[in-house]
């Protein structure tokens, strides 16, 4: 079991700008674009709560039309630090649907943690010249309480 | 009809008896007497533009102006006939005035909503988001429909 743990929005942000690419679209903020203070300004805005899981960073962003939705994110690979994530908001914060809006390259992720795909946003983000598509990947869980 | 920009004497034309958030914010037939109506703040802040006319708001929040792309929430006292009208004046005003890419915004298919004017502005049905609002005491599936300017 990967161990979480929890990160002011200055560390996130340090954190972001080393995992360079793979922060890209990270809970919608962009560490090419947008520098140290402003990402820790995003993040504090969109009330994201980051962790450091092993190598890498995952992060949610609560939905503040249902409490019990949250937007994941995650700097990883493999799908080890979002399962992690996902434990930890089920048993302590009670929440029982996940959305993660992540590009075609890092869907194996969340793919490998059971998300399943409900739809495609075309030309959603912009980066290296060009526009390109995002997946809408989601996961629920039973409501155990 | 035309679009023009929000003065603090509009204010009542961001209240009313709609779904928070929706691309196509109708007066909902059944709104409960004693609920408090939906209601949009005033614009601060780079990434939002508000725009009215007579009967109507047009709201563009979370623009990203590296991405181009914002989300489009709009409130309608009046009902359907104007709404196409005015859902074609704030694409061409999102896509030419303000220079975005995209446009989208959230549908809640419970509430009925008129999705025939939404496709004839040129919006599709990109994805599902499963218990993405609470609406009538449980969950509601919200839809993202989004046009893009092709150019």
């Amino acid at each position: 079991m990967t161990e979480l743990r929890p990160l002011s929005p200055a560390e996130a942000a340090q954190g972001l700008r080393r995992a360079g690419e793979a922060a890209r679209g990270f809970l919608g903020t962009d560490p090419v674009t947008q520098n140290d203070a402003l990402l820790v300004r995003e993040l504090v805005r969109r009330e994201a709560q980051v962790y450091a899981a092993g190598g890498a960073l995952v992060g949610c962003v609560p939905n503040r039309a249902q409490p019990r939705q949250a937007y994941v994110s995650s700097t990883s690979a493999g799908p080890e630090p979002v399962r992690a994530l996902l434990g930890h908001l089920t048993t302590y914060q009670r929440r029982t649907s996940f959305v993660a809006l992540v590009p075609e390259a890092g869907a194996a992720a969340f793919a490998g943690a059971g998300f399943a795909r409900t739809g495609v946003l075309p030309g959603y983000r912009y980066a290296g010249h060009a526009f390109h598509d995002v997946l809408v990947l989601v996961k629920e869980e039973p409501c155990r309480s | 009809m035309t679009l023009r920009g929000y003065r603090g004497t509009d204010r009542d034309l961001l209240t009313g008896p709609w779904l928070a958030g929706e691309l196509l914010g109708l007066p909902l037939p059944d709104w409960p007497a004693l609920a408090d109506p939906a209601e949009v703040p005033p614009p601060a802040g780079h990434d939002e533009e508000l725009c009215v006319t007579d009967s109507a708001f047009v709201r563009y929040t979370e623009i990203d102006w590296v991405h181009r792309r914002a989300r489009l929430e709009l409130g309608v006292h009046t009902p359907l006939s104007e709404v196409d009208d005015i859902l074609r004046e704030a694409v061409e005003h999102g896509f030419t005035g303000l220079n975005l890419r995209r446009l989208y915004g959230w549908v809640t298919p419970v509430t009925r909503p008129a999705t025939g004017a939404l496709t004839a502005a040129g919006f599709r049905r990109e994805a599902v988001v499963p218990a993405a609002t609470w609406f009538d005491g449980a969950p509601a599936a919200r839809e993202i429909w989004g046009t893009i300017r092709h150019d």
